[in-house]
Formats: structure tokens, sequence, C-alpha cells
């Protein structure tokens, strides 16, 4: 068996971390900040497969996670179903419009890609926040608590294996695409599409499989985060602030990177947790303060460590290795 | 082996490939000549299914490929190379190459031992782990032919890979080229320097505005009046030739 690249390791441990939290840790505000770390994490990877892997960068993401989100919260509260089959129903719209979404990134490139992800993710939010006789409008969708596994209803405990679930196997998607044909293959199309199609790869084909698999992913946590949270508001699920979220806990972990993804969800998720904790109790005038310290945060780390926290790790294991030899 | 029919391509009012006609046939190494803008790249786009023709037809070993994408057309044999070299920057050399590799061996272990044993052939065996935008240009002209040969063509399209060289990669890549074709693999090579050229081909076909004006031996193309006049000002480089 060949030897674990040291960010397998790292991955092994800070999963292996989660799955012993609930042993020792029954503080349900800790319990939350882990599972929405995981959450965040899982989003994040599911981005990265079309925006990491495949090289697409997409800032309408959160259409997928709206689309999944209310397709659970939809049969839940209005059809009185599991929020299992509202996974399934979201995940079957979201490879539809993964697909409509993939077929646009081989029609136009960079830019004009991403700000039509943008249109296509606010063009699900007119419609969710408008048509009030079917998804409540804006008003949002309150989803009913429900105990059991079949209905989603889950305390924090099983909430955090149900995210740990997730995340491992979506870190296993990206060891996928980092180590099979078809991600070899795919990181050939993201490098240089004219020349993977000379090479014998059916470029078109590879990046639509690539942003339906990813929009697909998305749209899982998606019904999972509406479950978790419990009530789903068209204004947040379907924001360009999600959209962004997802790139950026990528791009700071460290953008096509199995680890990446998670580090930055870990980062930003607990920064943002910290922050709101510390400042939210002192006078209006400061309430926003933690949103000015996030934003510069994010300009240093876009600034001196443009390749992610996963990049700035090699980076130093050189130099030390170097410093060794 | 490959038959180009009367094809025709026009951009516009442009027509930058006009009922050009030939047939190579297996163990052929076939020159494409001609200065600036004479469609050679072109050419090579509407064969390599770039481009659709306008008119005529391109035969593959008997089959009309012509509008068939390009990785079909690589699957059935016809692998090309770029003018301006199309390496994947961020990866090493032998991922660029396995990438190729992977098209004909689905295994990734058996992809990466036939990516290392072409590296090994093509003299990049040094450069395996380094990626390929650090690579000079020299290097990386060999890696595009290398990354071609993984795909295990039967017939290979070169499009300038000696432009830009200096003298030493010059006579390195010329020897690459004879020794494939040495082995067995079918050719055809664009080339702007005639000289080069001359040395390497055994049958020459000369574009000039999207015309063939002359096909033969290189001995009879360097006399061939209408090759002077299109190459005008450059009967030296035939002289030399």
């Amino acid at each position: 068996m060949p030897a674990l690249a040291p960010g397998r390791w790292v991955a092994v441990a800070l999963f292996g971390i989660v799955a012993l939290v609930p042993a020792g840790v029954r503080d349900a505000y800790l319990l939350d900040s882990v599972i929405l770390i995981l959450l965040w994490g899982a989003l994040s990877a599911a981005w990265n497969v079309a925006g990491g892997y495949a090289g697409q960068v997409s800032l309408g993401h959160a259409a997928f996670f709206g689309i999944g989100a209310y397709s659970a919260a939809l049969m839940t509260a209005r059809f009185q179903q599991s929020p299992w089959l509202g996974l399934v129903l979201g995940v079957v719209l979201s490879i539809v419009a993964g697909g409509v979404i993939g077929y646009l990134s081989n029609r136009l490139r960079g830019p004009y890609f991403a700000l039509s992800t943008i249109a296509f993710s606010q063009v699900l939010l007119i419609v969710a926040s408008r048509w009030r006789g079917f998804t409540a409008g804006s008003e949002g969708i309150p989803v009913p608590f429900r105990p059991g596994f079949w209905t989603l209803g889950l305390g924090h405990v099983a909430w955090v294996y149900l995210a740990l679930g997730v995340a491992v196997l979506y870190y296993g998607v990206a060891i996928w695409l980092e180590t099979s044909r078809v991600g070899y293959q795919l990181a050939g199309v993201r490098e240089d599409e004219d020349a993977a199609e000379a090479l014998g790869i059916a470029s078109r084909r590879l990046k639509v499989y690539a942003v339906t698999l990813s929009a697909a992913m998305t749209s899982v946590v998606g019904t999972f985060w509406a479950q978790y949270v419990g009530f789903v508001d068209p204004f947040y699920v379907f924001s360009i602030d999600l959209s962004v979220r997802f790139a950026l806990n990528t791009i700071i972990g460290g953008i096509g990177t199995g680890l990446g993804p998670f580090l930055g969800s870990l980062l930003i998720t607990s920064l943002e947790t910290y922050l709101r904790a510390t400042f939210s109790g002192m006078k209006t005038g400061f309430a926003g303060i933690y949103l000015v310290i996030y934003g510069t945060a994010l300009i240093l780390v876009v600034r001196f460590v443009p390749e992610g926290l996963t990049g700035l790790a090699a980076r130093l294991r050189v130099r030390s290795s170097r410093a060794h030899a | 082996m490959l038959t180009l029919e009367r094809v025709t391509k026009r951009f516009g009012g442009l027509t930058a490939v006009r009922d050009v006609s030939l047939e190579v046939r297996e163990g052929d190494l076939l020159g494409i000549i001609g200065p600036n803008g004479a469609g050679k790249t072109t050419l090579f786009n509407v064969i390599s299914g770039y481009y659709r023709p306008d008119g005529g037809r391109v035969l593959l070993a008997g089959r009309d490929v012509g509008g068939e994408p390009p990785h079909v057309i690589c699957r059935l044999g016809l692998t090309r190379t770029f003018q301006i070299v199309k390496p994947f920057g961020n990866l090493s050399v032998l991922d660029n190459v396995m990438i190729g590799a992977l098209t004909r061996l689905p295994r990734v272990a058996a992809a990466r031992d036939e990516a290392r044993r072409v590296i090994d052939s093509c003299g990049l065996g040094p450069y395996a782990g380094a990626r390929a935008k650090a690579l000079p240009v020299g290097l990386r002209k060999r890696l595009e032919v290398a990354r071609a040969l993984a795909t295990r063509p039967r017939l290979l399209l070169l499009d300038e890979v000696m432009a830009g060289l200096n003298p030493t990669e010059l006579g390195g890549i010329v020897e690459l080229i004879r020794r494939l074709h040495a082995e067995g693999l079918t050719l055809i090579v664009i080339e702007h320097i005639m000289a080069a050229m001359m040395r390497l081909a055994r049958r020459i076909v000369v574009l000039h505005h999207g015309e063939t004006i002359a096909e033969g031996r290189p001995d009879e193309i360097t006399r061939d009046r209408r090759v002077i006049d299109a190459y005008l000002g450059e009967e030296f480089v035939l002289a030399e030739a």
C-alpha cells in the first residue's frame, strides 16, 4: 500500500477527532459549530468539484443549495412526506439544472460563465419568493420537527455523525478525482480544453458531468441544512452571499484540493462564530464589526496566501525540508 | 490511410483552404510547407476535427470524419500537436503524458508506466517531475510530441514543432521525428522553415493562399518556379537546403 500524502493524514486526523467529539462534548453550542463546519465544508467540497477540479468557477451554486433545501422543506411541510424523498427530488432537479449550467459552460467562459450562474440563482430566488401559493413566498417555510431518522428529526449527536458521513463521502469524491482516470482527464480539460480534446478526451461532456455532479452534491447538503436549521428563507438559500461563501471557503482552504474546502470552512466558520459572539454584546454601533474583521481577514489571505491553506502548508514543508537538508 | 478530397474551409469572405486534395499512405512522412497565412494550420484544424470543412471530404482509413469532434478522431488513430504549444501548465510532465496515455489504457497504473516509457524515449526523462509551464520552449515542444505519442496514434500531425528552437534543439527534434518514422509511424509535418523540412520529408506539399501549388520530392520542390515565387526573396533558403 502506498504511503499516504501528508494532506491525507491531516484529513484522517480531523475527521477522526470529529468522530470522537460527541463522546466527550455535550455542549449544544459547540456541537452546533461542529455540525455547521462539516456542512459548510461539504458544500465547499461540492463547489470544488466544479470550481476547483473542473475549473468552472460558479457564483450561483446557491441555486442548487436552494433546490435541495426547498425540495425537502416542501416535501415535509406541504406534502407530509419524508425529507429523504425531498433529498432525492432535489438531486434530480439539480441534475437537470446542473446539466443546463454545465451546457452553458461550453458556451460561456470565465467571468461570463460566473455571471450566468449568478443570474440563474437569482431567477430561482424570484420564483421562490414570488410564487406565494406554493412556496409561501418571502415568508419562508418552517420545517416541522418530527423525531426520527426517516423524518430527519435528529439530536445534535446524530447530526454530527450524519454531517461527518457526508463530509467524509465528499472528501472521498475529491480523492477519487485526484487519482482516477476521469480525474486526470478532468485536470487536462481544466488546464487546456483544446489540448485535452486532441488527446481523445470528450472535454465538453466531461465538464457537463463535473458541473452536474457538483450540483447534485450541493443539493444533498442543501436538504440536510434545511432539515437541521428548520427554516427555509428564499433570500438566504438563493443568495449570492451563500454562493460566494462556498467559493471563498474553498479558495481560502486551497482550491482543487481534497482538504482545502474543509480547512477553509473550519477557519471561516469558527472565525465568524467567534467574532459574532464576541462583538454582538456590544453597543449597536459595533454590531456589524465582525463583518469588517471577517472581510479584512479574507483580503489578507487572498493577498498573501493566494494558493490557500493547503498551499501554504506545502510551501512551509518544502522550506523546512530544505532547512534540514 | 488519410485522403483529402477537395477540402475547402472559408472564414466569412476569406477562403483559407481551397480544394486541397492529398493522399497519405501508411509509412509516409509528408511535409506541408508554405509562407505565413498559407492555410497550413487551418488544414490541420480541419483534418483533426477542430473545424468542419465547408466543402470536400476528409477520409481517415476510408471513413468520412469531416465534422467529427477531435476526441473521436484521436481515438480513430490520428493525433495532432499545436503550433502554439498547449501544455497542461500546472501539471507535471509525467501527468501531462499520462493524460494522453489514459486514452488507450484505462488503468491509471498502466498509463503511468506507459507515460514513463514515452517520456524516456522522447528524452524528457530527467524532467518527468517538473511542472510543464516551467520547461523551456524546446522541451515544451518535445512534451507536446510525447503527449501525442502516448495516445498511440497511427498517424501523427506535427504543427511547427521546430519553430523557435535553437540549432541543438532543432537537431534533437529532427532526430526524434526520424526515429518515430523509422519505427513505422506515419507523419504529416507542417513547417515554415523550409531548410529543416528539406532534410526530413520524403514528399512535400506546398500551400499558398490556401491552395496546393506544388507537390513532390524535396529536390523537385526547390526547383519549382511557383514555389520560388511564393517564397519571394527566400530563394537563398531553398538553395541552402
